[in-house]
């Protein structure tokens, strides 16, 4: 069973945007992969296509692989479509870098700034990166929601409960 | 010269009947406080109303999951209001840090920071739960046994040591000045 119109509306996308790849994963669900270099060009055919709306950016951490997964959630109001675009960068802090498209989704200014308080990835060009966010002082620079943050062992220390937590599995005092 | 201590009992009596309510929604449990103010459970009868301003409230709820940078507010909210004041906590997150024990971001034991009067157990407590929490406040200030903010006083030093030791230093001042760069200097900047 396939859904025509977004079928169509896939390939009319894909054939201005020859680098990305996308398919219909179920009825009103979209997915593009795209290289992140070209996130920018391709948001734009987005726009073009009648997705006028940013839900969320996500991140995925995937630290086998070295990456982390940047997700652009964008809504097209009239078909109640919503469509996925993946990217992948690298995790690497000096590395993990990405072009900001809060000049084409003006609500992106935020999904950003959340992106790099917990997963560390910069957007160049949104002036208020560095502005404090979310996170408090001692937090900032940690990056708390990558996979290999030690979360049991920053407890410990931050709030000095040592006798609570067994790390024996059988013996949970919790 | 009139001994004001004589008439305790009576402004007690008074303060049990009266109290206003400021309720700091941090977090799930404020959604049960709709149902507790409207017509469902009306605490009103009990002479309950919410109050806009911490400069005069009595009771203070905590419903839910206290933050780091909440409780910053939170002890300011505190400190800023007129003496008998007394504190309810909700759920277990304040009590002793719920399903976020292990979160990097909520604290554990509210208590350390400021004085407790009344916690009420359960993920989240039902509106009922919370009558019920009132209502054993309430007994308590009559009987004299609400005394989180004498005791407050009384151990100053070793809630400010735990408040400084979690903040660190100085930290009114510095989360006053956090923000001056960015709401005076860097918004011309973007400007032009
Ligand atoms: S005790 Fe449960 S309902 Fe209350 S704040 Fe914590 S998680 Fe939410």
């Amino acid at each position: 069973m396939t859904w025509e119109v977004g079928e169509n509306l896939v390939k009319s996308i894909l054939e201005k945007a020859p680098y990305a790849e996308g398919k219909v994963r179920r009825e009103r669900r979209l997915e593009f992969k795209v290289p992140a270099e070209r996130i920018r060009e391709f948001l734009m055919i987005m726009k073009e296509h009648n997705f006028p709306l940013m839900l969320q950016i996500t991140a995925v951490d995937w630290p086998k692989e070295g990456e982390i997964e940047l997700v652009y959630h964008l809504m097209n109001i009239e078909l109640g479509t919503h469509a996925m675009v993946k990217t992948r960068i690298p995790r690497d802090l000096d590395k993990a870098k990405m072009p900001t498209v809060r000049d084409l989704y003006p609500a992106a200014e935020t999904y950003e700034r959340d992106v790099h308080d917990f997963f560390g990835v910069y957007f160049e060009g949104n002036e208020k990166m560095e502005m404090p966010w979310i996170l408090d002082d001692p937090e900032q620079g940690l990056y708390p929601h990558r996979k290999d943050f030690d979360m049991l062992g920053y407890v410990k220390k931050k709030y000095k409960i040592l006798d609570r937590f067994d790390e024996n599995k059988d013996r949970y005092v919790i | 010269m009139v001994d004001w201590r004589l008439f305790e009992p009576l402004f007690n009596w008074a303060r049990k009947k009266s109290l206003w309510i400021v309720s700091f929604c941090t977090g799930c449990g404020g959604i049960e406080m709709p149902p507790l103010m409207t017509s469902r459970y009306d605490i009103e009868r009990f002479g309950i109303i919410p109050d806009p301003s911490p400069r005069q409230y009595d009771l203070f709820l905590i419903t839910g999951y206290v933050t780091p940078k909440t409780l910053k507010r939170i002890i300011i909210t505190y400190e800023m209001a007129p003496d008998p004041k007394w504190v309810l906590a909700h759920g277990s997150c304040p009590l002793n840090g719920g399903i976020y024990w292990d979160s990097y971001n909520a604290i554990k034991h509210l208590d350390k920071y400021i004085p407790v009067d009344v916690f009420i157990a359960g993920c989240m407590p039902r509106p009922e739960a919370v009558l019920d929490g009132i209502h054993k406040l309430m007994e308590m200030i009559e009987n004299g046994e609400a005394d989180g903010w004498k005791r407050y006083k009384e151990n100053y030093e070793w809630y400010r040591k735990n408040q400084e030791e979690l903040l660190g230093e100085g930290w009114r001042e510095k989360e006053a000045r956090k923000w001056i760069p960015w709401l005076m200097d860097k918004k011309k900047e973007v400007k032009e």
